[in-house]
């Protein structure tokens, strides 16, 4: 894909990565305590079953911000590699001054061309002639028996 | 059920009566457009360009002028990004009611990055131009050393080496027919 696409797909991906974060952490954060008079609820004390389950669940609430946030900077240095990377050496001028003088080039060989084309099929013409009258006098010396 | 038909040709087709006969009787296609068209109850322009934020109600952040250093107004954009980004982090923290203008500031410096990239796109339209035109004169040259490389020349000099060969052996041959005619004619 040509750099441009990618970088308005970069673009497209870190506008992902934001909205996914901020919703991800507001969606599983746990309640703010209002005031130090509110009771809190009594936490939930079930141990989860497995090992693995128990790791999920552990890292979701604790390790999700710093992830997604990794994430977030990953991308966001992925696009400063993808502008570093730009072609962009020329302004337009220079690049319509160029774009010129290829035109011009590519008619004078196009001419050349041309003339090289004419030339060489005068001669097939010559060859095919000569061809053809050799094969005349073979054909009318060959003595019927 | 009541099938629509298809609509009729159009009933310009008898002007290519003769179209067989005399190609030039018949009328030119209609010139390209020009300006404003309308299509299926849609309004069409022919003049393509990118109209600019301003146009679309959207403000522009990194300086307008003559020519824009796009990677530098990338990367100051990215930075912009990554900063209301933290921002909205921080007031959705202590003021969550307030998030909408921060929202706002995101979404604004999204379009801009955005415009910024499409104006890019010229840039690599003539690129490509560029690009074409060399490999097409590449080409050429390469056709041209091809031509003169299958040099008809020598062809024909071994061609006129074989002819005189001939020619050698016909006049030969007639000798011997001349030769052996007279000798009948002597003899009977």
């Amino acid at each position: 894909m040509d750099i441009i696409s990618q970088l308005q797909e970069q673009v497209n991906t870190i506008a992902g990565l934001a909205f996914n974060t901020f919703g991800t952490l507001q969606r599983d954060a746990a309640p703010v305590r209002l005031s130090p008079d509110y009771v809190e609820p009594p936490a939930n004390g079930n141990p989860p079953a497995s090992a693995a389950e128990d790791a999920a669940a552990a890292n979701n609430p604790a390790e999700q911000p710093k992830l997604m946030s990794a994430e977030l900077v990953k991308a966001a240095k992925q696009f400063d590699l993808l502008v570093a990377a730009l072609p962009l050496g020329e302004g337009e001028e220079a690049q319509l001054k160029r774009i010129a003088e290829l035109q011009a080039e590519n008619d004078a060989v196009g001419q050349e061309l041309q003339k090289q084309l004419e030339e060489a099929e005068k001669e097939l013409k010559q060859v095919q002639e000569l061809f053809n009258q050799a094969t005349n006098n073979c054909l009318n010396s060959k003595k019927p028996d | 059920m009541a099938t629509a038909t298809y609509p009729p040709p159009p009933p310009y087709y008898r002007l290519y009566k003769k179209y067989l006969e005399d190609p030039s009787s018949a009328p030119e296609p209609p010139p390209p457009i020009e300006g404003t068209y309308v299509l299926f109850g849609n309004t069409y322009t022919t003049d393509d360009v990118l109209p600019s934020l301003e146009e679309q109600g959207v403000r522009q952040l990194y300086p307008k002028g003559p020519n824009v250093d796009f990677k530098k107004e990338l990367r100051s954009l990215n930075r912009e990004l990554q900063l209301h980004l933290l921002e909205l982090a921080d007031i959705l923290i202590e003021r969550p009611s307030q998030y909408a203008r921060r929202v706002e500031e995101i979404s604004l410096i999204f379009k801009n990055l955005h415009h910024l990239l499409n104006s890019l796109r010229p840039h690599q339209a003539r690129a490509t131009l560029i690009h074409i035109l060399e490999l097409q004169i590449q080409r050429r040259k390469q056709a041209v050393e091809d031509i003169k490389r299958y040099n008809v020349s020598s062809i024909l000099e071994d061609f006129n080496f074989v002819l005189e060969g001939s020619v050698r052996h016909v006049s030969v041959q007639q000798f011997h027919i001349a030769t052996a005619l007279t000798s009948n004619e002597l003899t009977s």
